[in-house]
């Protein structure tokens, strides 16, 4: 009950701000192919539904394969990074440079050089979502106090003890911070990849229903997008409550009394 | 037990500038001794912990454990931060035993010990709570039992109570007191509180910064068990006004 009070405001204000959307279109006369009423985006996504349905399963394949990807790599280079000065120096310039060079012209390329499927989709999904990840990693694994790294040596830890049993439990709660960030991106990585070359996918779904100017269509997969990030973002916030309840501040009971 | 000959200790900074920490420092503390060490910010108090929890090495001189030269954390020590420094994500239990399980010197019982010694601790009912549930008093009792649980000789305490209200403070002098009568370690004490220094200790060593040296050490000759009544005996005072001398003498002495 209380959850549905504080999420309240929220979905007032999404409702209204649709029913401003469809009375300003009706109000003004705004032609269907330059703004479509949230009604028309409805009708037209229920009129071929089942094949909305495919490409959405095929973007959300994609990324989740792609976000997948993000963790697997993003942790393990964390921990390398945040054991070594050394290694830090290396890489770390490297990863910048792969977040500046843009992932749409990346895309072809890559299409081009390993095949039109799903893997180059799953790799740019991957390069736009693991870089934010990287950073909040390694971020929390410095972020230990150094009260808590003394602790453990003076119990003599050694290093992988130390990295394993204290640094990396302390970074969890940064680790999920950047997981939220990398299950939004894995979203706009997935539709940049499948605007470039697929035949499937909400991507590909938006720009064939531009070529035919039917715009209520592509905002049926805008919104159905949408829906995909915050399905996500919510589902890893929930998996933080469940693992790791000391780590999301959601269950604070109050103090008792010293 | 531990016995400091001839420490010195310079720390190079973060500009390359040389600190010197610590000059010429000659300790000796006994087997179940309770050795308090007072002084002002900066005079190397801290340092000379983390020197005998071989936690840093010194430059010159060198720091013996029952004769043997100290060089990396041992056994025999348990150290206590001013801080609490538990694990935010493991509950009071895992916190108590974590040394143990991390140096992998867990017995059957260890958990059984934990729980009874929590329980001397007044923190019965509260094994299964995570840090972030307890008072800071309670987290730093906390800090104290798995300090404990180690069975350590010698118990290093880094200004323990630095953290916590006047009131916590002494209650919680009183309860290290009655921790340390049921096991007789020798007790290394930081603190900048001289009370409490007087209160707690057998003897109390007196430093003065930059460089950190030793101007005097003062025998308490109070009976225990100790408490806050004695605190108006002549006995209290004489040692309180001598360390307090030492320490703002030679401020005032400075600033002449």
């Amino acid at each position: 009950m209380a959850r549905f009070k504080a999420g309240l405001p929220a979905w007032i204000a999404v409702i209204g701000l649709f029913i401003a959307w469809e009375a300003g279109v009706r109000f003004f006369g705004i032609r269907e192919f330059i703004l479509p009423t949230p009604s028309a985006i409805w009708t037209a996504t229920i009129a071929v539904w089942p094949m909305v349905l495919d490409h959405t399963m095929s973007t959300l394949m994609t990324v989740l394969l792609g976000f997948a990807a993000s963790v697997l790599v993003s942790l393990p280079l964390a921990m390398l990074i945040a054991s070594s000065r050394a290694i830090s120096a290396a890489i770390y310039p490297l990863l910048v440079v792969t977040q500046s060079i843009p992932k749409v012209a990346l895309a072809p390329i890559l299409i081009v050089a390993l095949g039109a499927n799903e893997l180059p989709r799953v790799i740019v999904t991957f390069l736009v979502a693991f870089f934010p990840l990287v950073v909040a990693s390694v971020a929390g694994l410095m972020a230990t106090p150094p009260e808590l790294i003394e602790l453990g040596r003076a119990c003599r830890a050694g290093r992988i003890q130390e990295l394993l049993r204290i640094r990396l439990p302390f970074a969890v709660p940064f680790v999920f911070g950047g997981l939220k960030v990398a299950a939004a991106l894995s979203v706009v990585g997935a539709v940049v990849a499948e605007f470039v070359g697929a035949d499937a996918g909400l991507g590909y779904l938006i720009q064939t229903s531009m070529a035919f100017f039917r715009t209520p269509l592509a905002f049926s997969a805008v919104v159905i997008l949408a829906i995909m990030g915050i399905v996500l973002f919510q589902a890893v916030s929930i998996a933080e409550r469940i693992l790791f309840p000391w780590s999301s501040g959601a269950e604070t009971s109050a103090p008792p009394a010293a | 037990m531990i016995r400091f000959e001839g420490i010195s200790k310079t720390f190079r900074g973060r500009d390359g500038a040389a600190v010197e920490a610590l000059r010429d420092i000659a300790l000796e503390v006994k087997e179940g001794e309770f050795v308090a060490i007072v002084g002002a910010s900066g005079c190397g108090k801290s340092t000379l912990l983390r020197l005998a929890a071989g936690l840093v090495p010194p430059t010159g001189g060198a720091t013996l454990i029952d004769g043997a030269r100290v060089t990396t954390p041992r056994a025999e020590t348990a150290m206590v931060f001013q801080a609490a420094t538990l694990l935010p994500w493991a509950d009071v239990l895992r916190n108590v035993t974590f040394p143990l399980r991390l140096m992998g010197r867990t017995a059957p019982d260890t958990e059984d010990r934990a729980r009874a010694l929590l329980a001397t601790a007044g923190l019965t009912g509260f094994e299964s709570k995570l840090p972030r549930e307890l008072s800071g008093g309670m987290q730093q009792r906390v800090a104290i039992c798995r300090a404990l649980l180690q069975e350590p000789r010698l118990l290093l305490m880094d200004e323990p109570f630095g953290a916590l209200d006047a009131l916590t403070r002494e209650e919680m002098s009183i309860e290290l007191l009655r921790l340390w009568a049921a096991r007789r370690m020798a007790v290394l004490f930081v603190t900048h509180s001289i009370p409490e220094a007087v209160l707690l200790a057998d003897r109390v060593v007196v430093m003065s910064p930059r460089p950190g040296r030793i101007v005097d050490v003062v025998q308490v000759d109070l009976p225990r068990p100790r408490s806050f009544d004695q605190e108006g005996t002549a006995e209290f005072q004489r040692c309180a006004r001598r360390i307090r001398d030492h320490i703002f003498g030679e401020r005032a002495a400075r600033a002449a």
